[in-house]
């Protein structure tokens, strides 16, 4: 074709222009790509870390209804780690012994010098306080939440009631996990510490006396994976 | 010991005192029940789960003890 002749149609050597609308293709095939492996991950998610069979466990995978104020629309909790119920063993026991102290109150001569309804008030007293000693320590450990999100990790705390802590990390920004069982309990009920090192302003996150430390490390290492894939596979696009 | 308050005629000085003493940490109390309604309600909002319904029935029902508690204080 003689250009000379006809300078609007493209010559065959001339560069070509990618239409617009094939950009948006591209964009949509990646929104399916990502969809699709979503499923895949919940599955690989349930092979790690198995089923939860009670919500009173410390250890919920993929739970349903629990959820918390910082959560984003589209994020997905795989994983809700609360301390081993071995460490509630100890208040458990003192909270069970202080049910029985009012038993011995009549052994003390200055106690029964007080006429009945004090010694009445006393033990109502008394076993409000066994109560809010039991009740605060559940609490501490209730609340007491370690989260592995599609998207972070995340640290909540309530310290006696009065302070909350809050404190998160891109999975992206971890840099280094690492775990360890001490002492009789921890290594007969398999609970540990995970420490995450992270680059974010949070230098560190420490889930403390968690249930199976070993499938924590290693959900969350298939995360990280799948996060560098996904940042590699960002840079390829580029 | 009784002896010795009747006979220094301090007995009713000293239930006085006691029963001060009780009403004045039954109020304290009541004050840290209500903290403790208040704070596992933010707790619960914080925090959203099946069973947190229950935990705030619990701090009531503690807070309806706690002032039963006063009641019967005011009642010595």
């Amino acid at each position: 074709m003689n250009r000379s002749k006809d300078l609007d149609t493209v010559a065959p050597d001339d560069e070509v222009v990618v239409p617009t609308p094939k950009k948006k293709e591209v964009v949509a095939e990646k929104k399916i790509e990502v969809d699709n492996s979503k499923p895949d991950f919940s599955q690989t998610v349930y092979d790690i870390l198995g089923h939860t069979k009670s919500p009173f466990s410390s250890f919920l995978v993929r739970p349903k209804i629990l959820t918390f104020t910082e959560r984003d629309e589209n994020e997905e909790i795989y994983l809700a780690v609360r301390p081993h119920w071995a460490n509630n063993i100890s208040w458990v026991i003192i909270a069970f012994l202080m049910l029985f102290v009012p038993l011995f109150f009549k052994y003390f001569t200055f106690i029964n010098f007080f006429p009945s309804q004090y010694r009445f008030t006393a033990v109502l007293f008394w076993y409000l306080i066994t109560f809010i000693y039991a009740f605060e320590k559940f609490l501490s450990w209730y609340f007491n939440l370690f989260l592995i999100t599609n998207e972070r990790v995340v640290d909540i705390d309530f310290n006696n009631l009065l302070n909350k802590h809050f404190a998160e990390a891109d999975l992206s920004m971890i840099q280094d996990v690492s775990s360890s069982v001490k002492g009789i309990f921890g290594t007969f009920f398999n609970f540990g510490d995970v420490l995450i090192q992270t680059a974010s302003e949070v230098n560190q996150i420490n889930f403390e006396k968690v249930p199976n430390p070993e499938k924590i490390i290693k959900l969350l290492k298939e995360l990280r994976d799948l996060e560098d894939q996904k940042n590699g596979g960002g840079k390829d696009n580029e | 010991m009784n002896n010795f308050l009747n006979i220094n005629g301090l007995e009713n000085y000293f239930f006085i005192i006691t029963k001060i003493f009780f009403i004045s940490c039954s109020i304290l109390y009541l004050i840290f029940s209500l903290i403790v309604v208040k704070q596992v309600t933010s707790m619960s909002k914080s925090v959203t789960d099946k069973f947190n319904p229950i935990l705030i029935l619990f701090s009531f029902i503690h807070l309806g003890f706690s002032i039963l508690l006063i009641l019967t204080m005011f009642g010595l």
